[in-house]
């Protein structure tokens, strides 16, 4: 059988300038952030990225530069706002950006993963999404008239996304205790040429027979596999871990001007060889604060 | 007892007096601050609101329905999140498509910008291709705006957001006036109610402009007028929103945000 372990350097590699690259995740949920450092560290340009929800992922992107356009219904910073990097491109002028409602920013990737090349919805009619949005365009329903429009399916050159174990052949799962926004990673997952996926923890194939329900993304789907613990971070990761309140702020000083972003990027992300080197300057007690946090239902 | 209570529990009370047996509501939750107060807290508390009255009303935040409103975490961090008490969690593509299929009866919005015929802008401050101010995108509000059954639209009344003209329709209300949303025919009815802190506001039936349905206690007609940037129809006489009851007042202190999370945005 195929082994799909990659390092996250091997695993990135397999994205190409100008490529057309979907991101898993949802607000400041379990974002794919060890795989986007490392794109940051491989100084990718000219990215198309794709999502539904996203956030400090796309906005890392945007202001390292590897940005050419952007496709998806949100980028913020969750309680703290705007997204200042994104804010900038797009107040500067250049940045492409294709405008999404969250159900049509579902519908291109579920019309890929049901094998078709567009997907129905009325829900942006008569909004300016029809007006700006390229990949939407109004149609007649052929039985009854009505007008809709359709959504133009979405073809990702690469999808990253964020799960919490694999096997070493790609069978992909999320833990029983999640928040189901993330139900869309799955549906990102499935609907792109080459799918990377980072976890937490690589698991034997025993494991994997024993909670089979929790598969999501059967190996079918799946190109790489890459072992990135608190590979979301400073995201949230389900019941593992929280999202890092302390790292996000800092992150957010950072990013209201170019110079002190290009400082952040250059101390947190170019700066440091590799994911175990970023845990490191994070260090252990933070990584056990986010983690003992968690809450379980008595 | 005429002036103990705070301007965002009358808004709730406001909001809680039009919610009816039966109904299914939409509340979205990744806001802080103000926003969060009047984009989460104020729907939640009047939906609580109306389960004490006995109205059965299902409240649905996004994946996550029927989660017990009195017992939200003080940290709206994930892990807290999935321990909140719920009836169920379903996949996102479904919480979506219920609005689809027609089944929302109440979706809670906000926006940045409003224009008299209700449409909503959360995307861009000036042009699309190089705006002003960059906004967070459509979100979940084009759903609520094009399929709920009405949209009850909770906004701060300032000049900046009650605008002539949105910059960009990201939430359709009435588009330019009567007949354009039946151009698309849409399931959704559109703007059903405007609340902020001076006003409720409705839509006249035909010409589809937004008018005042009443003042809050001690507001005036000027005051609105003030931080509106269109022409507003008042009802003559001026009616004024009834104040929240003593018991309304005690039973939101005591029982549904005795924390003080939805209506101060007492959360981290």
């Amino acid at each position: 059988m195929r082994e799909k372990v990659m390092g996250l350097r091997e695993a990135v590699a397999l994205i190409k300038d100008g490529d057309t690259v979907a991101i898993g995740g949802h607000t400041l949920r379990r974002h794919p952030m060890a795989l986007i450092h490392e794109i940051i560290r491989q100084g990718r340009r000219g990215l198309k990225l794709q999502g539904w929800n996203n956030g400090i992922d796309m906005d890392m992107l945007i202001g390292a530069g590897c940005v050419a356009s952007v496709e998806t219904s949100y980028i913020g910073i969750s309680a703290f706002g705007l997204a200042l990097n994104f804010r900038r491109a797009c107040e500067r002028g250049g940045l492409h950006v294709i405008e999404h409602s969250e159900t049509t920013g579902l519908d291109m990737f579920r019309a890929t993963v049901m094998g078709m090349s567009f997907f129905p919805t009325k829900t942006p009619l008569g909004s300016d999404l029809m007006r700006t949005n390229q990949h939407l365009t109004e149609i007649t329903c052929p039985f009854t008239g009505e007008p809709f429009a359709a959504v133009r399916a979405a073809r990702p050159d690469v999808a990253i996304i964020h799960a919490h174990t694999t096997d070493k052949y790609g069978n992909v799962q999320l833990d029983a205790q999640r928040w189901n926004d993330q139900s869309a990673d799955v549906l990102i997952g499935k609907a792109a040429r080459t799918t990377v996926v980072s976890v937490e923890q690589i698991v034997s194939d025993e494991e994997i027979y024993r909670n089979s329900l929790l598969t999501v993304l059967p190996r079918k789907f799946v190109t790489a596999v890459v072992e990135a613990p608190y590979g979301a971070h400073p995201c949230g990761c389900d019941a593992r871990y929280d999202y890092d309140l302390e790292e996000v702020e800092k992150y957010y000083e950072a990013s209201k001007s170019e110079g002190s972003f290009k400082a952040y990027l250059d101390a947190t992300v170019r700066g440091v060889a590799d994911h175990m080197e970023y845990l490191e300057r994070i260090g252990v007690e933070r990584l056990m604060r986010l983690t003992r946090t968690r809450v379980a239902r008595p | 007892m005429t002036t103990d209570y705070t301007t965002e529990e009358l808004m709730a009370c406001a909001v809680s007096r039009e919610l009816r047996d039966g109904e299914l509501g939409f509340i979205g939750l990744g806001t802080g601050g103000r926003a969060f107060i009047y984009a989460v807290g104020v729907p939640s508390v009047a939906i609580a609101l109306a389960q004490h009255r006995g109205v059965d009303f299902i409240a649905q935040y996004g994946v996550k329905l029927e989660p017990r409103i009195p017992e939200v975490p003080d940290c709206f961090t994930d892990a807290n999140l999935l321990a909140w008490p719920c009836r169920a969690m379903i996949l996102v593509e479904d919480c979506l498509d219920m609005f689809r299929r027609g089944m929302m009866d109440w979706g809670f919005v906000s926006g940045a910008q409003i224009d008299p015929y209700g449409n909503l802008n959360s995307v861009c401050i000036g042009d699309q291709k190089q705006p002003k101010v960059r906004l967070v995108g459509a979100i979940a509000q084009t759903d609520h705006c094009a399929h709920a059954r009405h949209t009850m639209i909770i906004v701060p009344h300032e000049r900046r957001v009650f605008v002539e003209r949105v910059d960009f329709i990201s939430g359709l209300g009435f588009g330019d006036g009567p007949g354009y949303r039946e151009r698309y025919q849409h399931h959704g009815g559109g703007p059903g109610k405007v609340v902020t802190n001076l006003a409720v506001l409705d839509f006249h039936p035909q010409t589809k402009r937004m008018r005042v349905q009443s003042l809050h206690p001690g507001v005036t007609r000027e005051q609105v007028e003030a931080n509106t940037g269109f022409a507003l129809e008042f009802p003559n006489p001026v009616l004024v929103t009834p104040a929240p009851t003593p018991a309304e007042v005690e039973l939101i202190r005591t029982q549904i945000d005795p924390r003080g999370v939805w209506l101060q945005a007492k959360v981290s």
